[in-house]
């Protein structure tokens, strides 16, 4: 059940235990597991976006079909970090990269009563899947709307049977 | 949903409770040694006595007790939840002084509070039902009473629990021995699933529409099987072969001829559409990872938590696998630790391990 190349696929790049726990919540709820595939967590906001650069997209340009999903904290540098990290995403990959966030870092969901890190990943799932928004609304993760507007019609697809 | 499982005195189990009340998928990680797989040694034997095996030194042994402490009674206690009834079985056994065989000193089985029976040594006490009075009768101590008690009705909850408990699935495949060869239908896999074809067979014919959920899950996980086929090789034996089509034809091959991982993708189809076809299906499986392709785990480990979320089961897994191991999160991963051989097995939930950095590491490190 590894991610066939050839066909659409995502790959998860991310910081740290805190995000995989997130995504962990996230594919529990995602109908087709076989395309996502999630790599292993770097141990720092920079290092995902090197890890990026150095690791991935020579890979991108050989699979036409690869999605990836770089998942990091901005650790309250807001607008700084994200406009810092498009610049490692070449313009003829932009379309079939994306960057999610939180705003500080991922515990705070939890200090925010949202529920365990995986909780909050299946209600995550649930809003992609859906077409909602109660938890993408939430202070922490509202930043991302553009993000997730450009997921929902490249990756929920993927992930997502209707 | 086990709510409850308490194990004393049993190999490295002292005093051991095991925290998974309402989770529906569980990861017990811990060093070699640690008592992972004792966990579904002590399920096995409650597992065994639900199945009919009532002698109790075909359940158990003087030297299961912890450092051969044999005058310490051994304790088993399982609180299931079913249909929102509480079972609790308790079963302990003793050595009493010259003896060379195990005996039963405690046995109840409780449902929502009241006693469907309770046992002290050979004298069993039938509790009153609405049909029936109180009864009390002797049988011999080193026999379990529960595959001796007469079940009134399949809707008794005696029958209900029995059932309930020998469904249990405790999983440590040997691939190797797995030849889909059967002689007879079983809903019941022994831990090495050697008896995968008798399983096979048998739950197609409790749930036929199991097949379209065993056929779905293979497809995913290869993507050219056609079918699978159980014929009759015998007067009585059948042997599963595999059909792969391609654009060019197709391929029969024996199911001994599958290899290692894609036995253990049969086996996890057979558990997802047992789970399906029966619910509050529990399953232990030690080790799943094992014998698969690293960039299977994750997707092997995430189907079998996703199916167990509904259903009211429960699917627990030990591993040491980085790639197991990330798929569960810090609330429902147990770390089982042991000082050495002569202290008992700890169980703490990860969530309460201050952990630095990324958990495998962490574990590589020996920090956890």
């Amino acid at each position: 059940m590894g991610v066939n190349k050839y066909q659409p696929h995502v790959l998860v790049l991310l910081e740290d235990d805190a995000n995989r726990q997130l995504v962990n919540g996230f594919l529990l709820e995602v109908d087709s597991i076989s395309k996502i595939q999630i790599l292993h967590e770097v141990g720092g906001w920079k290092k995902v976006l090197t890890s990026f650069r150095d690791d991935y997209i020579n890979d991108m340009e050989r699979f036409p079909q690869r999605f990836m999903v770089l998942l990091f904290d901005l650790d309250n540098q807001g607008e700084n970090r994200l406009e810092f990290a498009k610049t490692y995403i070449p313009s003829h990959l932009t379309e079939r990269v994306f960057i999610l966030t939180t705003l500080d870092e991922p515990e705070d969901l939890k200090k925010a009563k949202l529920g365990h890190l995986e909780t909050v990943g299946e209600a995550l799932a649930k809003d992609c899947r859906d077409g909602t928004d109660m938890t993408w609304n939430h202070p922490l993760l509202k930043h991302n709307e553009d993000e997730l507007n450009r997921l929902r019609k490249h990756v929920r697809p993927i992930l997502f049977q209707s | 949903m086990i709510r409850r499982l308490y194990i004393h005195n049993f190999r490295c189990l002292e005093n051991f409770e095991l925290p998974i009340s309402g989770q529906p998928s569980v990861l017990l990680i811990g060093k070699n040694g640690a008592g992972k797989t004792t966990v579904s040694f002590a399920l096995e034997i409650l597992q065994g006595i639900a199945r009919g095996t009532n002698r109790v030194r075909d359940l158990v042994n003087p030297r299961d007790a912890t450092r051969g402490r044999t005058d310490v009674p051994m304790r088993f206690e399982i609180e299931v939840e079913l249909d929102a009834n509480i079972y609790e079985y308790v079963i302990a056994f003793e050595l009493p002084k010259d003896f060379k065989e195990l005996r039963v000193l405690e046995e109840n089985l409780v449902v929502d509070g009241r006693p469907v029976y309770t046992r002290e040594k050979a004298q069993v006490h039938l509790a009153k039902t609405s049909q029936e009075k109180d009864a009390e009768f002797f049988i011999d101590w080193h026999m379990v009473a529960l595959p001796i008690v007469q079940e009134r009705s399949k809707t008794d909850p005696l029958s209900i629990f029995k059932r309930w408990l020998a469904s249990m699935l405790i999983l440590r495949p040997i691939p190797s021995l797995i030849d889909g060869n059967s002689e007879q239908d079983t809903l019941h896999p022994n831990a090495e699933v050697t008896n995968f074809g008798a399983w096979f067979s048998g739950l197609l014919a409790y749930a036929p529409a199991a097949y379209g959920e065993i056929a779905t899950y293979l497809k995913q996980v290869m993507p050219d099987l056609n079918d699978i086929k159980n014929p009759l090789i015998g007067a009585d034996s059948r042997s599963l072969v595999v059909q792969f089509s391609y654009e060019l034809g197709s391929l029969n091959l024996p199911f001994k001829e599958l290899s290692d991982g894609e036995k253990c993708f049969m086996i996890s189809a057979l558990v997802l559409a047992a789970h399906k076809a029966s619910d509050k299906l529990f399953c232990f499986w030690d080790e799943p990872d094992n014998y698969l392709a690293l960039d299977e785990v994750g997707h092997f480990v995430t189907a079998l938590r996703k199916a167990f979320r509904t259903g009211g089961g429960q699917f627990i897994a030990t591993s040491h696998n980085p790639e197991a191991i990330r798929r569960f999160s810090d609330e429902n991963t147990l770390v089982l630790h042991r000082k050495n051989h002569f202290e008992p097995t700890l169980v703490r939930p990860l969530s309460e391990i201050q952990v630095s950095g990324d958990l495998i590491g962490a574990l590589i490190r020996g920090d956890v």
